[in-house]
């Protein structure tokens, strides 16, 4: 989040000195090496063998488009490029919805700066077990003899178990909602918490009410946290596989499943095809979310 | 006034919230206690019992679940976290430190590592998967899925750094090298005991996030699984409670560690207060 600022401090601080730059340079040196041996290359590669000849078991360096032709003439990939997009833009929304006032609360509204350092850290403590487990353990929460259904039946509100809240597309949202809701939560309250007081008792002064300071300054101020908060919660949502294959029984099939099968099935090509087409959205997607607020101008 | 109103709904939704982020787990965390080996991973508990963490540990006697692959995958985990803990945190500290100066395509550099933790881990471990197959390298959980282990956790380590840097008053080495000490000293005896809570912190994050790292490891580290993916092989069949014992364990392990490096810090904060005194004295 600060890392332009962080740049940019660092780049004001020291004034530049020409003979302790090949000193940088070694220093840089073995990262440099290393982003570009294991990331840029492997990427470029996935861009490549997208064009790669698919035999039954092998890949050869034949350039063709037949795999991205399998993909776009089948009505399977097809839908799990739409399934994709839509559990994303659900999942965008969820965490927004679920995530904004948490943050209003923590950032605007509690003035305590020991209470709030605990609220965040309640937020963040959940990280420290493993992911799959984390997922994992909601299938006892939505399950047909799930905690939900007895604690709803217990009370009296529903007769019969509710079926549809495991192995749905509901649970697909409602797992990722809360493991990456924090992430939306956390940027979101940093903003708010930068917001000057005297700005909003000079509206209450004026005689604004709270929904109208809400929407007018309040949201506007903290837009840049939610569009920091959206990219995070976008990657990681669009990456996903783990998730649906758990909460979904399989009937969810993410663009990050597909992914997983067809290597499974060492169908590299078409693999590397829907990686190509993830990435691709992916670009789009935080292209478009960073147009909406200069960053490097607001943090 | 209605933000008086307002402020107790809050809280209350802030409750809802936490108790919605924690919920799943203290289900989890009752239903490890399930008797075993008949009790499913549902209620009812029929009767309380450690039946399930016997088994995490091959204590039960031998039933219809087969226990979890845990030994081994442990070892290679470790193992790889604290490869991939050393290997971050110094190519992390280099790199911050060659931020203190300006020089040609910084901010490329800069938008290279952070790229690291942006890109998915799916299509990292994919494309990782493709050079080793096409050059004909063997998968390995201590190469391949090393080498993108490093890739996701070396932008955490780099980026703590940075921001430990931007609070570093230099004037401390440049007395240090105007008195003559080698920059090599200086680095050994002033700069590194200054950054050293930098330097734990990158290190907690890296051990963690490898530690916990699966979708990376999935296509790099071929045959010998490693701790996630031997949970994730779980994922396609029926779930026992073991599963949930393993996950209570687990997060008992990862509080241990928070704690080692809750009192490491405390330890090195009260050192550099005592440096301070005595310098003040």
């Amino acid at each position: 989040m600060t890392a332009t600022e962080i740049i940019v401090e660092a780049a004001d601080a020291t004034p530049p000195r020409s003979t302790r730059s090949v000193g940088a340079y070694l220093l840089i040196a073995p990262a440099i090496v290393w982003m570009t041996l294991f990331l840029v290359v492997p990427m470029a590669m996935i861009v490549y063998v997208s064009f790669w000849t698919q035999t039954t078991f092998k890949i050869e360096p034949k350039l063709t488009l037949d795999s991205w032709q399998t993909f776009f003439s089948s009505s399977t990939y097809i839908s799990s490029l739409w399934t994709t997009v839509r559990i994303w833009l659900t999942v965008l929304a969820m965490t927004f919805l679920v995530g904004y006032p948490t943050a209003l609360f923590v950032g605007l509204f509690v003035k305590n700066k020991t209470l709030q350092t605990t609220l965040l850290v309640l937020c963040v403590i959940p990280f420290w077990t493993s992911f799959l487990i984390r997922v994992l353990a909601w299938r006892p929460m939505l399950g047909k003899e799930g905690a939900i259904n007895i604690l709803l039946m217990k009370a009296g509100i529903i007769q019969q178990p509710i079926e549809a809240l495991l192995f749905t597309d509901l649970s697909v949202v409602i797992g990722m909602t809360q493991i990456y809701v924090v992430f939306m939560v956390g940027p979101i309250a940093f903003m708010l918490g930068r917001i000057d007081p005297n700005i909003l008792e000079a509206a209450r002064d004026l005689g604004a009410g709270f929904w109208r300071i809400l929407r007018k300054i309040i949201f506007p101020l903290s837009l840049p946290g939610v569009v920091v908060g959206a990219i995070f919660v976008s990657v990681m949502v669009l990456g996903e596989f783990a998730t649906s294959a758990a909460l979904s029984g399989r009937k969810v099939n993410l663009l990050g499943n597909i992914i997983v099968t067809q290597v499974g099935s060492l169908k590299w090509a078409l693999a590397s095809v829907v990686g190509v087409i993830l990435t691709f959205i992916m670009g789009v997607v935080i292209a478009g979310l960073l147009r909406i607020v200069d960053l490097k101008k607001e943090l | 006034m209605e933000s008086r109103l307002l402020k107790p709904i809050l809280a209350v939704y802030v409750g809802l919230f936490l108790l919605f982020l924690y919920g799943p787990f203290i289900v989890l965390g009752i239903l490890s206690f399930q008797q075993g080996p008949e009790g499913g991973p549902q209620f009812p508990i029929q009767e309380w019992s450690v039946f399930w963490y016997k088994h995490i540990l091959g204590l039960a006697p031998p039933s219809r679940v087969s226990p979890l692959p845990i030994g081994i995958s442990l070892t290679r985990s470790l193992t790889l976290a604290g490869m991939t803990m050393v290997t971050s945190t110094v190519l992390g500290v280099m790199a911050a430190q060659a931020f203190r100066r300006n020089f040609k395509g910084k901010s490329a550099a800069f938008y290279l590592i952070v790229l690291g933790m942006i890109v998915p881990g799916v299509l990292v471990g994919l494309g990782s998967a493709l050079v080793a197959t096409t050059t004909g390298l063997e998968r390995h959980w201590y190469s391949t899925a090393f080498a993108t282990h490093v890739v996701y956790t070396l932008p955490f380590a780099f980026l703590v750094m940075l921001a430990i840097f931007n609070r570093f008053d230099a004037s401390v080495e440049e007395a240090a090298w105007s008195l003559g000490v080698p920059p090599a000293t200086t680095f050994r005896k002033v700069t590194f005991p200054l950054i050293f809570p930098g330097v734990l912190s990158a290190m907690l994050f890296a051990f963690t996030l490898s530690y916990d790292e699966f979708s990376r490891t999935l296509f790099s580290s071929g045959r010998e699984q490693t701790l996630p993916l031997a949970i994730y092989s779980t994922f396609a069949v029926e779930i026992h409670p073991n599963v949930f014992a393993f996950g209570v364990l687990t997060t008992l392990f990862s509080f241990a560690l928070l704690t080692v490096y809750a009192i490491l810090m405390t330890l090195s904060v009260r050192r550099a207060k005592r440096v301070a005194i005595q310098e003040a004295v």
